[in-house]
């Protein structure tokens, strides 16, 4: 049987992804492997500890580099997380000072936001409706 | 929100949630049969009682959930289901009585379902993730 086991977010600066994602967003770290002059760093959502793991992954790659910020500029999230009340949430994390490019609003059969990581992406917050 | 230019991102949102092919009305509607589902998914609950809830036909209903939802209402109340049972098995409830309590009427259509979701019997899985 096939899993998806891990799936990746290109972080600028992986101590400061590590911040934002655990004490901001609410993720638990969950390994932290030295791997050269990088780590192989992951968080899981507390719903989901032995789930899917997110690496937060170096962006040291030039030419992703090149592309991470293009969709930066063009206000396209490079990943999207689910929660359960995303004006809450929304209310919590500006509260905590994050910045949101799109704040929530319905779309069909969800409602999504959309925030700045701190670390080279946005990122989409979704609620099924 | 400031006076800034909506970003190639919001303006395609912009676009395609307004060429989407249903209507409002028609979104609150299947809205309704997720509440239902949600609250009422320990019950036996039949596609017909979930139709009635949108206020569609029943075929009108399977079709406009799949299209709206990419999944048929049946598997979305599977779905949560097994969310349910997931839970309750990592919190040590018997298999038995989390089969009941999510709304199974038989332990092998239960156990069955458990296991295409999650690739685990319900046993296995309580053993695997109980709480220590």
């Amino acid at each position: 049987m096939i899993k998806i086991y891990v799936t990746s977010i290109p972080v600028e600066d992986q101590d400061k992804a590590l911040d934002f994602y655990t004490r901001v967003l609410g993720f638990i770290k969950k390994k932290e492997i030295p791997l050269g002059e990088h780590k192989w760093l992951t968080v899981v959502s507390p719903a989901e500890q032995s789930g899917v793991e997110l690496l937060l992954e170096p962006m040291a790659f030039e030419p992703a580099k090149v592309y991470y910020k293009a969709l930066k500029d063009a206000g396209i999230p490079c990943t999207s997380f689910e929660v359960d009340d995303i004006d809450s949430e929304y209310r919590r994390l500006v509260d905590l000072g994050v910045e949101f490019s799109v704040t929530p609003r319905e779309s069909g059969t969800v409602k999504i936001a959309v925030l700045d990581d701190t670390c080279g992406n946005y990122v989409q917050l979704m609620q099924e409706l | 929100m400031s006076d800034r230019s909506p970003s190639f991102y919001e303006a395609e949102l912009e676009r395609i949630y307004h060429e989407l092919p249903f209507r409002q009305e028609q979104f609150a509607q299947l809205r309704q049969s997720k509440v239902f589902m949600e609250k009422h998914y320990g019950s036996k609950l039949v596609i017909d009682a979930l139709a009635d809830r949108a206020a569609m036909s029943r075929f009108h209903f399977i079709r406009v959930f799949k299209a709206m939802y990419g999944i048929s209402p049946m598997t979305y109340l599977r779905d949560l289901r097994i969310a349910k049972a997931k839970f309750l098995l990592q919190k040590g409830f018997l298999v038995t009585d989390v089969c009941l309590e999510v709304g199974y009427e038989s332990l092998p259509s239960f156990s069955t379902a458990f296991k295409k979701c999650t690739g685990y019997t319900p046993r296995e899985y309580r053993s695997i993730n109980i709480a220590i």
